[in-house]
């Protein structure tokens, strides 16, 4: 008796009466035989104080009554997943998910198929008997074709679809480097379902990568037979639709290996960006000439325009002059297919609504754009567009300013396009003054924190779109 | 090794269920079926005549019981004994389990920075000491786990692409099992998915955080904000009684701070916790402060580590005997109650306020907005914002309630947020006041104009 089993199992029925030393399977059941050999291994490789054993759904839901060791129970058809999980949080582990036809593959599939392409080393032992014992002998996706079972009383038939093949499917996979299927019904196989299930545990214990290990077992019970007919009917009838055999055995090196979690706080902040000290005041106040408390700005443009940094640069701009600021991107298909909004608001104390539905400043990177709000615009805003791209439309209200400055062939110009939404930023605070100069040029520095050769190329722009706008408002009078 | 050192079987017959595995498997024909019952199990065990026994260890190897056919010790009587006396009591022997506490790490103190809620809240987590994330892609909620994705391996924590959500709730079970913090960021489709292991974790006790930015539904819907998963997760928490505290900020800062409660409250109760946010709270880049310090978490002593100091331990949620699983969901209802203490709400103007608007997450703010306005035109309005939707912050309602004063429920949602408002007012026994509301959905939030037409409707 391995002493990876209780000694008593407490947790079968409180460990009263037989119960304490007795496993919950029916008699002739190979659950019994698997658990055997699996804390037999366990304890011969010495793994049995780091080993997670995680039970499924179905007849071995129990697996933790028995194994002296952790022990996780998941949901039906998760155990791999929960597997992973157990891997992740602990790599020096050794995590067991056993499951049964039902668990690993019908409803946990997806969780299967990903956990051994995944390739991290944990162990997946799967019972195949060809039905669900748990629920009552149902079909099972591995149940054989014509084969009786409370679901299938006719017989499996096509349109029931035929057992899946789970060992040579996994192998398949690039994840795992051992795939082996073994059986219970003779003394040598069951010699061989050890040696696999200890190989497979070993393999992962070196941190080569994902084990999996099929056993064909007998379920007597279901199968309405008494236990050596049940071997003999795995025998004649299951190898040869599901062929014992190696399926999978690469020679891989170890190489899954993690780091323990770091918390050092100095690279936590520079992780995140966070710095002790902030860029300069350049404000005197709060640009009350635009609005009392509440600045609310949109940027438009296609994708690449650059709308979002900008939008980005003047919330960072106001955060650093102490005002309140937000940025709100359009996002999803929309912002992939091509279009480009931001709604942007900077307040004296805090941004209440932060969509701009009717803002006081856009900013158009584009004809579409323009068009499409510069109606919204509230009254004695202003109009920022791309004179290269789009003509001035007329705003509806004769209070609102507009201002065409030709972004794009400014910033081909300079040499880079890329700053059209620097020179466009240049060109915002000429025609509003939303903030002081130094204001922005502070925002873009620390922007560039990590490209510092851009800056130059950065200052410039935004002085070329400030000087812009500036005769552009000086020619209209 | 001579033949006659070889260990022969020994069995105890109440221990044989008699599937007579060994029986064929004995060349010596030793092992037979027997007709006889055994009284104190009611079935027929095999009888073993140990006379031509060569020791070869075939039966032992084909006998499914851990305690069934077992080798006899050298020198050990193969005679019947009391199995009452033949095994231990002991359960194991492994050492009883120890926290191992959770450190409190100073941090210098840091201009503000200027992100995303999404990535305030993954900051909020990694702060906290999560380093553990796994996820499925789901706008608007994704730039949370491509932040994770860059910062993680930085820190040597895990970022995992899981091949669904069902998945990922799974990885974090296992993760949250073993005792380290773990999150997930997702919308309202994937948070669906979700439930099931939620149910999971609640029954289990296992903590994890979820950021769940609400996205317009039913079915696939849309990507733009809506508060339409509130009643999920505050009544819908996967199959059984199941509760979970939900944490509904409204700004990035509270991206962050809400996040770094959640998994305080989350290891304190041994329980998932939801944090809910709309699509805007998640996508909206503001002002966000970081705290004074952060958190190296400890294991506590109920994890499922994978070592030692573990090994004793079980997640587990499932109870076979009725009342075994009774005592187990009033233990989990006792939890819910002490949740109770967790309720937090935020007012603005309210202690003379004839209409309390309530609302919360980004609606909160256009409703702060119209409260502003509402008081401009000499008004009396005040601003109740619930932090908790469960436990909804009753009590701190109450004490704005009185003769006269009336509700007006803004959200983003068909009245979910009203429904826990009158559910909550309804189990501490108030009478529930008169109840006005404005509701928008499939993305259009409440404006701030619409909520001072509609509270001027009632005030004036």
């Amino acid at each position: 008796m391995s002493s990876v089993f209780y000694e008593k199992f407490e947790r079968h029925a409180h460990g009263e009466g037989l119960k304490g030393q007795s496993t919950h399977y029916c008699a002739g059941c190979g659950h019994g035989l698997v658990h055997k050999y699996l804390a037999e291994a366990i304890q011969e490789l010495g793994l049995q104080d780091d080993t997670v054993m995680v039970s499924p759904v179905g007849c071995s839901v129990f697996a933790y009554y028995y194994f002296d060791t952790g022990n996780t129970q998941a949901p039906h058809g998760r155990a791999a997943a929960v597997a992973i999980g157990h891997k992740m949080a602990n790599p020096k582990s050794t995590v067991i998910s056993y499951q049964g036809d039902g668990d690993l593959a019908s409803i946990g599939l997806a969780e299967t198929v990903a956990t051994a392409q995944l390739g991290v080393p944990v162990t997946v032992i799967f019972i195949n008997n060809a039905i669900y014992g748990m629920t009552g002998g149902q079909m099972a996706p591995t149940t054989l074709m014509g084969q009786s079972t409370s679901t299938s009383p006719d017989g499996r038939k096509l349109i029931n679809g035929q057992p899946i093949k789970m060992a040579e499917l996994i192998a398949q996979l690039d994840g795992p480097v051992y795939v082996e299927r073994v059986a219970l019904y003779s003394a040598v196989d069951r010699k061989k379902t050890k040696k696999a299930i200890k190989k497979a545990l070993k393999l992962q214990h070196e941190g080569r990568g994902y084990t999996f290990v099929e056993v064909l077992a007998e379920c007597p019970t279901h199968l309405k037979m008494t236990p050596d007919k049940a071997e003999q009917w795995v025998k004649e009838n299951m190898t040869p639709i599901f062929p014992l055999g190696v399926k999978k055995d690469v020679v891989a090196e170890p190489w899954f290996h993690l780091e323990a979690p770091g918390f050092d706080p100095g690279t936590l902040l520079q992780a995140v960006g966070a710095s002790a000290t902030g860029a300069e005041r350049a404000c005197q106040g709060f640009p009350t000439h635009l609005h009392a408390h509440d600045v609310s700005l949109k940027l438009a443009g296609a994708g690449g325009d650059g709308a979002q940094t900008a939008a980005m640069l003047i919330a960072t701009a106001a955060i650093n002059e102490g005002f309140d600021g937000t940025h709100i991107p359009s996002y999803g298909p929309e912002s992939r297919g091509g279009t480009s909004y931001a709604d942007v608001h900077v307040a004296e104390e805090e941004v209440l609504n932060p969509a701009s539905p009717n803002p006081h400043i856009l900013l158009a990177f584009n004809a579409p754009s323009l068009a499409k709000f510069g109606g919204t615009v509230a009254s004695g805003g202003t109009i920022l567009y791309d004179s290269s791209v789009a003509k001035a439309v007329k705003p509806l209200d004769s209070t609102v300013k507009t201002v065409g400055v030709p972004f794009t062939e400014i910033a081909v110009g300079l040499g880079k396009l890329v700053v059209k939404n620097i020179v466009a930023l240049g060109a915002l605070q000429a025609a509003t003054g939303l903030f002081p100069k130094e204001t922005f040029l502070a925002a873009i520095k620390q922007a560039l924190r990590e490209k510092a050769n851009l800056v130059p190329l950065n200052e410039k722009a935004f002085q070329a779109g400030y000087d812009a706008a500036r005769r552009a408002m000086a020619a209209r009078g | 090794m001579p033949v006659t050192e070889r260990p022969k079987p020994s069995l105890v017959p109440e221990y044989c269920k008699g599937c007579g595995r060994c029986v064929s498997v004995c060349v010596k024909g030793c092992i037979a079926f027997d007709d006889e019952i055994n009284p104190a199990t009611g079935v027929v065990p095999v009888v073993i005549d140990l006379e031509k026994c060569n020791g070869c260890g075939l039966c032992i190897e084909a006998c499914p019981e851990p305690y069934g056919l077992r080798a006899l010790d050298q020198g050990e009587d193969y005679e019947l004994q009391d199995p009452a006396k033949l095994y231990g009591a002991r359960l194991s022997e492994a050492p009883e389990p120890e926290d191992i506490p959770a450190q409190r790490i100073p941090l210098p103190a840091c201009q503000p920075l200027v992100i995303k809620g999404n990535y305030a809240a993954a900051l909020g987590a990694l702060l906290a000491g999560c380093r553990h994330v796994y996820g499925y892609p789901i706008t608007p909620s994704t730039e949370g786990a491509e932040l994770m994705s860059k910062l993680l391996p930085r820190l040597d924590g895990v970022f995992l692409q899981a091949v669904s959500e069902v998945a990922t709730v799974n990885h974090m079970y296992g993760t949250g099992g073993a005792g380290l913090p773990c999150l997930t960021f997702t919308s309202s489709p994937g948070f669906s998915l979700m439930l099931e292991g939620i149910s999971y974790m609640a029954g289990a006790e296992v903590p994890a955080v979820f950021i769940n930015i609400m996205r317009g539904g039913p079915g696939l819907g849309n990507i733009a904000p809506e508060q339409s998963d509130i009643k999920l997760a505050c009544r819908g928490l996967g199959h059984g009684n199941t509760h979970a505290i939900c944490l509904t900020p409204s700004t990035p800062q509270e991206m962050l701070d809400l996040t770094i409660l959640a998994f305080e409250l989350s290891f304190k109760y041994r329980h998932p916790v939801i944090l809910l946010a709309d699509g805007y709270l998640g996508q909206m880049t503001g002002k966000v402060q970081l705290p004074d310090h952060m958190t190296k978490p400890g294991i506590p002593k109920w994890a499922v580590y994978g070592d030692l100091a573990h090994r004793k331990n079980l997640i587990n949620s499932i109870y076979l005997d009725e009342h075994d699983l009774e005592r187990h969901n009033e233990y989990l209802c006792g939890k819910y109650e002490a949740m109770q203490a967790e309720a937090r709400a935020e007012t603005f103007l309210c202690e003379d306020a004839e209409l309390i608007v309530v609302a919360c997450n980004t609606p909160a703010r256009a409703a702060k907005g119209a409260v502003q306005e509402l008081r401009h035109q000499g008004l009396k309005a005040g601003l109740f914002r619930p932090l908790t939707v469960w436990p909804f912050p009753v009590e701190q309602l109450k004490a704005h309630l009185g003769p006269g004063r009336r509700l007006l429920v803004v959200e983003a949602s068909a009245g979910q947020l009203e429904d826990e408002l009158r559910l909550a007012l309804s189990h501490a026994g108030l009478p529930v006041p008169p109840v006005a509301h404005v509701r928008r959905m499939g993305g259009m939030l409440p404006q701030q104009d619409q909520i001072v037409a509609a509270a001027t409707a009632i005030l004036a």
